[in-house]
């Protein structure tokens, strides 16, 4: 009973979860055709794009997918926003003017979010901040090590720079102190 | 602009659409709902409805907000009117019709009491 229209645009939803790594669902309240322009073109200023969707169509694709657990986001009427790249900071920046688009949850890197679980990963610092942070933790300790061993002989050598010190002041006059030959003794 | 009594005929999809409130009495709505949970067809259906131009038009300070969780509470409704009361409206055994009209009745009995009192003001 699947006539041409209904298969080319089950695979045009296939392709879209294929295709692309952050796809957001949001609940799709009636805006004026103007509103729905401007948020279309900001969205695609960070490369995201908007599809209006069918439930009938999707919810037959998904639930022989590994997205089922999308199923109960398909009701009511639904619009996804797309990208091959996961701006989530800056897609909810331009949400936050749009009041008629409410985000239910997100699929990133085949991972489903929750609202909130959205807003955490937009908070996240970048990949390469966090693989520096990580190398900067790492490298700490070793760094540490080298210092640590050095710390004895750096202690001696300091403690003989000060007995050289005082011998010589004492040749030039004053007395010599028997302090320092003790606190060497004492290591 | 008074009077919007929406025809109610039939038990149709099409048909919430057709159920006009006037919302001067509300000072805010708050939709919320798990929208990963299963029982919250007709709370966004809801939300779908009340944001519609029509009824957004009676009255443009009215507030909308949509809450959305996700901690398996139930999907609810919560009108805030400008005299004060409160409606709960629990989403989860309602349909979009019930919680429609259910607000529409009591808008309208606010909007009477609201004329009478106008006219023994001025009489």
């Amino acid at each position: 009973q699947d006539d041409g229209y209904v298969r080319l645009l089950r695979r045009q939803v296939e392709e879209v979860f294929r295709d692309n790594r952050m796809i957001a669902v949001c609940q799709y309240n009636s805006m004026p055709d103007e509103d729905v322009v401007l948020m279309r073109h900001y969205l695609r200023k960070h490369n995201i794009e908007v599809k209006f969707v069918l439930n009938e169509i999707v919810r037959p694709v998904l639930s022989q997918s590994k997205y089922k657990n999308l199923l109960p986001l398909f009701v009511a009427r639904n619009i996804l926003l797309v990208s091959p790249e996961t701006k989530a900071k800056e897609m909810l920046r331009v949400l936050k003017g749009v009041p008629q688009i409410n985000l239910l949850g997100a699929c990133i890197d085949d991972t489903i979010l929750s609202r909130q679980g959205v807003e955490n990963f937009a908070k996240l610092p970048s990949l390469e901040a966090s693989q520096g942070q990580t190398a900067g933790a790492l490298a700490l300790l070793p760094s540490q090590t080298s210092s640590l061993l050095q710390r004895g002989s750096v202690h001696l050598m300091a403690l003989l720079d000060q007995h050289i010190r005082r011998l010589q002041a004492g040749e030039t006059g004053s007395p010599a102190e028997p302090a320092p030959a003790q606190s060497l003794g004492a290591h | 602009m008074r009077g919007l009594l929406g025809a109610v005929v039939g038990v149709r999809k099409k048909m919430a659409s057709k159920i006009s409130v006037v919302l001067r009495p509300v000072k805010s709505i708050v939709v919320r709902f798990c929208p990963f949970e299963s029982n919250v067809e007709s709370t966004r259906k809801f939300l779908g409805c009340i944001n519609h131009k029509k009824i957004q038009a009676t009255n443009r300070n009215c507030e909308v907000t949509a809450d959305v969780r996700h901690d398996g509470s139930e999907p609810l409704v919560d009108v805030m009117f400008a005299d004060g009361e409160r409606l709960i409206m629990k989403g989860a055994n309602l349909t979009t019709i019930e919680m429609l009209t259910a607000l529409r009745s009591r808008c309208n009995a606010k909007e009477l009491k609201e004329e009478q009192k106008s006219k023994k003001k001025s009489p």
